[in-house]
């Protein structure tokens, strides 16, 4: 019998994965034996403890690898270098403030999830349920288990993990969906749309892996690049294999025609979820598609590319036209988001030198903006007749006059919105501007054209709402009979994320230098 | 002293932009702080001045260079600044007239309450004509000019809660952009034949030039200055302007704006040089407006549109003279010098009769106010002795050089410029003294305050009095250069040797009849005119209301139709135009733009049905967007 | 029986699935269409392996059979708590977000 040869696994490599599934795992089991009482806290402790501590890991690993010390470590599977580990900081960065405003709770004391996810809405169950006090505190280790998915996700060098990864983080996110406290109906109608909508793109995905792999007889990038250079037979499979899982993680980007899923599950999810999902998703699937294109498929990145500037292109404009006639502001933000996805495409589909560092950049000052944005719109409630608190005021008549009301969340609202329009000062301008550079330097200047139009069409409706909040007075607005809304007071958790959010925005907006050199330089990928 | 020369401009532009910047806070002593700020910048200009009278002539051409000022390749203008005899000149002019108008100023606008804006719009203009005498370089002249034309329309329509003022304000602003375009594509040629627009540079290269081309640059540069000088076609703005304050008058529209057409053409001697046929056209121009506004002179009962028409007129006399080519620069230079003195006399002693009038300005109410108003009456009289050129008076020394120069000459030109000169000096003659007898002399067409009037009395109801000595005194003051400076200024090489440098050294031909005959002709006409309005309107009565006239007077109080002319000529079509140019804009360009926006949600009220909630259709989606783009990429790569 | 008519029946299956997920009303057998699709690619992924001579395919294969059955877990939760509220499993009913 023949020894047995242990796999080389760099542990240390993995150290930022390790600290969030085990963090995740300990959420496991705070909720499964801590005492009721506390088990929120310990839970919220946990959640936020753990992408600290994972943040320090990956600085950890930044200072030994970047410079000369990538790799690909477990037979090439993982790999271990300055983009994966820019990525993961950033999702890291993400997750912190993603996770405070999942974990704060409104002056009355009300959470974002339902106190009991398995009862029917609208019956004496939920209701005995709401008064007994109860919580789901599985909502974290949840969202942490979708954070270490993502955190693979940028690191995947090889079809099998990105699978994995790609599952890992998307069925709890699935779950997440359903857990909304108020209107409980929309948000199990947006996790079934988003679960089928997703195992149906899963399911396509992993026939194009079993293309790619039926090409060049390996599932690693490596292998699949260098096939794509030696072998000229079956082409069309692989071409075909490659646009199969682009389908997949464009799927998860919200790229057009990928993108049906957007607007509902945004609008019909819990709105802190919404903005860790459209931040921390894009982000990673994003790495991921830099990395497949980068690595694996450069040799036929020539064949997918007019696939991919018509995906890039029909992004924004359906992305912007459909925002244009939006009256929910969830979804305004979720068509904003298709938008979006389609300028970052913009900044690798030709392959370009700066793409990578454009796209982590653009990506950067995107989530600052949208963990921001749905923080604010978790603030903005209706209130009932005895002035208690009731949902989300998210149809943009309510809006209206929000500046006089609160000034200062109003104020960070327009920052957020003004970022996502691409107003110079804010980092979303320099963002669009580094992506569309980047997108010039590799030729693809049609794109850059459709995107500075979308842009400027894009800016009515971010504008609209600054106008509502700031110009409009609230007996104005189109449907009177609607309540009118209210800014509730942030607690901390939300303070801080809205205040790291603003600040992000505006600090990359005005210095960049040193985010954008430290990207440069780190951005490379290790084949 | 001449690095320094900066601050001449620099001090009353510092002076305007405190008082404006400061506002109401400095009502109190804004008239004070600008009044200072004309006479520092004149000390300033003396002293430079001194220090050039010290330098030998060959050098006193000097090139101050201040800064970089339009480094964009090619073109590469720098400011600086261009001290020489000729720039001394006005810099002395207008430093000296303006801080005496400044001076007035203070008594006449005393019951002004924006007295202090009037102060700072006065240095602003100071500024700006000092940038425009001082400039080195054509670029920089014109944002003199600029300026100037700035402060004129500010000044014009200082009362412009009065429409009429504020229209006239506008009047003269557009009609000197029909000059600025001629000035403008003057530079643009000379960029492009010559490559710079600096004085030293286009001197140097202009004789370079091809006939056609200087040509074409010294008609451009002459409709420039007739915009700026009130010369034909553009004149018809000047008497309009006349609806600013009298100070206005007398420092922009007498003394120094109208005369930067005349330094423009001095200046441009290089390019006039080149080009024989535009000089001709510059005396023509000036011929025909000496007589032009000596007609429309006459005509006018309103006091200050008759100076206006005489101002028009004298600087006919100045371009004319500058027309002839380098034999008249230096007694164009010169009458203007002395016309400056007297005509702001004559302006600001208008000024004081209206103020004693009650702000009337109908000469036809006047009549009798010697009596009253003793020492304006003496200075009045002073500058028309000297406008009409009676010896030894200031008009007399700078008027009949040109009139001499003006027979210079072969063909029928000496003749024609020397005949119209000639009849302008009679005529000049029979307004201005109609104009002082009208006011001064004869029996008084109005009655004092005081006294009863039945009721059908048809005189106006005045208290006439001297104005107070802060009037009263620069007048004076002008009134000795009036007197004096023809004379100082002929004495040895005078200001003719003075200017040498500028102008080149120039030997004066004969002129064609004998320098005595037209001595004795001109002061022949003079005393006729003089002897005709004493007739008229001195010694018979006038009637208080305007008879009906010749068809000749109606048409000079009609300014000889001009403002109809330009109507018809200029301003409707110019409307249509407008008009049609806003309908393109608002049809066709806010039009595509509100188009392309309502087809932008037009395509979103489409598009958003496809999202119609139905997770099928939603995956039908996406199974179809990848089987599509599977069967085009294959049929591309077959 | 060559590559070819294993990639030709995966194929097919793979077809099948997708259209059952875009025909079927029951959200139930519309998963079940996904669950076909994704056996469809574990067919495919043992037949390139066998031909490639690794186990790299088949290992594969192994792995999407445990996440496919972590997804049917979460999706009948899912579905199971829409019946519960709606008392309905057709995928059509939840049409509330729309446009």
């Amino acid at each position: 019998m023949t020894t047995f040869q242990p796999p080389v696994i760099d542990w240390a490599a993995l150290t930022p994965v390790l600290v969030i599934v085990g963090a995740g795992v300990l959420g496991v089991l705070v909720a499964a034996f801590a005492p009721a009482a506390r088990r929120r806290s310990i839970q919220v402790v946990v959640a936020l403890l753990a992408p600290l501590a994972a943040l320090g890991a990956v600085a950890w690993r930044w200072s030994e690898v970047v410079g000369g010390g990538e790799s690909t470590f477990v037979a090439g599977q993982l790999a271990e270098d300055g983009f994966g580990l820019a990525a993961q900081m950033i999702l890291l960065v993400i997750a912190l403030v993603g996770f405070a405003v999942l974990a704060s709770r409104l002056p009355g004391g009300e959470d974002a999830f339902t106190p009991q996810g398995a009862s029917a809405p609208g019956s004496a169950y939920e209701e005995a349920a709401r008064k007994a006090g109860l919580e789901q505190t599985e909502v974290y280790p949840l969202a942490l288990f979708s954070l270490a998915g993502m955190l693979v996700f940028t690191m995947a060098n090889d079809l099998l993990v990105l699978f994995v990864a790609l599952e890992v983080l998307s069925l709890p996110l699935y779950v997440l969906t359903a857990l909304a406290r108020r209107r409980r109906v929309l948000s199990q109608e947006a996790a079934l749309k988003y679960f089928l909508l997703g195992a149906f793109s899963s399911a396509i995905f992993l026939f194009g892996v079993a293309l790619l792999f039926g090409y060049s007889a390996s599932l690693t990038y490596a292998d699949i690049g260098t096939a794509a250079t030696a072998s000229v037979g079956m082409d069309g499979m692989a071409v075909v294999g490659l646009l199969m899982v682009l389908t997949g993680l464009l799927f998860k980007v919200g790229a057009v025609p990928f993108h049906a899923w957007v607007p509902d599950v945004y609008q019909g999810a819990p709105t802190p979820v919404t903005g860790f999902m459209a931040a921390a998703t894009k982000t990673a699937a994003f790495a991921a598609i830099a990395r497949l294109l980068y690595v694996a498929a450069p040799g036929f990145a020539w064949d997918v590319e007019p696939a991919l500037w018509v995906v890039a292109i029909a992004s924004m404009l359906v992305g912007t036209v459909l925002a244009i006639v939006q009256t929910d502001i969830k979804r305004t933000l979720a068509y904003s988001s298709v938008a979006h996805a389609g300028f970052a495409l913009v900044a690798i589909v030709s392959l370009p030198e700066g793409g990578p560092d454009a796209l982590l950049f653009y990506l950067l000052a995107y989530s600052f903006a949208t963990v921001g944005a749905f923080a604010v719109v978790t603030l903005v409630r209706e209130r009932d007749d005895a002035g208690n608190v009731t949902g989300e005021a998210t149809h943009l008549s309510q809006w209206a006059g929000l500046g006089r009301r609160s000034p200062v969340l109003a104020a960070a609202m327009a920052l957020f919105l003004l970022s996502f329009a691409g107003i110079p000062l804010t980092a979303g301008f320099l963002g669009k501007f580094t992506a569309f550079v980047a997108a010039a330097d590799g030729g693809a200047w049609p794109l850059v054209a459709v995107a500075v139009l979308a842009s400027i069409a894009a800016a009515f409706f971010y504008v609209r709402v600054i106008v509502l909040m700031f110009f409009t007075r609230p007996e104005e607005s189109d449907e009177p009979q609607r309540q009118r809304a209210q800014a509730v007071a942030p607690g901390a958790l939300t303070r801080v994320a809205l205040v790291v959010c603003a600040a992000g925005t505006l600090v990359l907006g005005v210095w960049p230098t040193p985010v954008l050199d430290l990207l440069a330089q780190a951005a490379r990928f290790v084949v | 002293m001449i690095d320094l020369a900066w601050l001449v401009v620099a001090i009353p532009l510092a002076s305007s932009a405190l008082l404006l910047l400061l506002g109401r806070r400095s009502d109190a002593w804004g008239h004070l702080l600008a009044t200072l700020a004309a006479v520092a910048s004149f000390v300033v200009g003396l002293l430079v001045v001194l220090e050039v009278l010290g330098q030998s002539p060959e050098e006193r051409i000097n090139d101050v260079h201040l800064f970089s000022w339009i480094p964009a390749g090619e073109l590469s203008i720098d400011a600086g600044l261009r001290v020489d005899p000729l720039s001394l000149t006005f810099v002395m002019l207008i430093t000296f007239v303006g801080s005496l108008i400044h001076v007035y100023s203070i008594g006449y606008m005393t019951h002004d309450p924006a007295r202090r804006r009037f102060f700072a719009y006065l240095n602003l203009f100071v500024a700006a004509m000092l940038v425009l005498v001082l400039a080195d370089s054509y670029a920089l002249l014109f944002v003199g000019w600029e300026g100037v034309g700035l402060a004129s329309y500010l000044l014009i329509g200082f009362w412009n809660h009065n429409t009429d003022y504020a229209v006239a304000a506008k009047k003269a602003f557009v009609m000197n952009r029909v000059g600025d375009m001629g000035l403008i594509v003057a530079m643009g040629l000379m960029f492009a034949s010559l490559g710079t627009v600096s004085f030293s540079g286009v001197d140097a290269a202009a004789s370079g030039l091809s006939t056609p081309m200087a040509t074409a640059i010294g008609l451009l540069l002459l409709l420039g200055a007739c915009g700026k000088s009130a010369q034909f076609p553009l004149q018809a703005w000047l008497g309009d302007a006349m609806a600013g304050p009298t100070p206005v008058s007398a420092l922009i529209h007498a003394a120094t704006m109208v005369t930067a057409g005349v330094y423009l053409i001095v200046r441009a001697d290089s390019i006039f040089s080149a080009a024989p046929t535009a000089q001709l056209v510059t005396a023509c121009v000036g011929a025909f407006t000496l007589l032009l506004g000596a007609a429309i002179a006459c005509g006018k009962d309103d006091i200050k549109k008759s100076l206006a028409g005489s101002t028009m007129s004298q600087i006919g006399y100045m371009v004319l003279a500058a027309g002839l080519g380098p034999i008249g620069y230096a007694y164009a230079i010169f009458h203007l010098v002395t016309h400056g003195f007297f005509k702001a006399g004559l302006f600001l002693g208008a000024g004081s009769v209206m103020h004693a009038n009650g702000d009337s300005t109908d000469m036809r109410t006047y009549g009798g106010l010697r009596k009253v108003m003793l020492v304006t009456w003496a200075t009045f009289a002073v500058c028309w002795l000297a406008i009409i050129g009676v010896p030894p008076f200031a008009g007399f020394y700078s008027k009949d050089k040109i009139i001499e120069t003006a027979f210079v000459g072969e063909g029928w030109q000496p003749w024609v410029f020397g005949g119209a000169a000639l009849v302008g000096a009679a005529v000049t003659a029979f307004y201005m003294s109609r104009m002082f007898f009208m006011t001064f002399h004869g029996k008084a067409r109005w009655v004092d305050e005081a006294s009863k009037l039945g009721a059908d009395d048809p005189r106006p109801r005045r208290h006439p009095h001297e104005s107070p000595l802060v009037m009263t005194l620069p007048v004076v003051v002008l009134a000795i250069g009036a007197v004096s400076l023809g004379f100082l200024l002929s004495l040895g090489d005078g200001i003719t040797g003075w200017l040498e440098p500028v102008t080149g050294h120039v030997d004066h031909p004969e002129p064609v009849l004998p320098v005595p005959v037209i001595l004795t002709a001109t002061l022949v006409l003079v005393a006729a005119g003089v002897a005709l309005a004493w007739r008229q309107y001195g010694m018979n009565t006038v009637p208080l209301t305007a008879p009906a006239g010749s068809p000749l007077t109606r048409a000079a109080r009609r300014d000889f139709f001009a403002d109809d002319v330009n109507e018809a000529l200029a301003m409707r079509p110019g409307q249509h135009l407008t008009r049609t140019l806003v309908y393109a804009d608002t049809a066709v360009v806010d039009g595509a733009v509100t188009g392309a926006a309502a087809g932008t949600v037009a395509s979103g009220r489409v598009l958003r049905k496809l999202q119609n909630g139905y997770v099928r259709s939603y995956a039908a989606m996406i199974l179809a967007g990848v089987v599509i783009a599977g069967a085009v990429l294959h049929l591309v790569r077959l | 029986m060559s590559l070819m008519h294993y990639l030709v029946l995966s194929g097919i299956l793979f077809t099948i699935g997708a259209v059952t997920v875009l025909v079927r009303r029951n959200a139930i057998l519309a998963f079940m269409g996904v669950e076909l699709m994704l056996n469809s690619c574990n067919l495919a992924l043992v037949a390139f392996s066998r031909v490639h001579g690794t186990l790299t395919g088949q290992v594969m294969a192994f792995y999407v059979m445990v996440v496919a059955a972590a997804e049917v877990v979460v999706g009948l939760a899912i579905i199971v708590s829409i019946y519960r509220a709606r008392r309905t499993v057709s995928v059509d009913e939840p049409s509330l977000l729309r446009n």
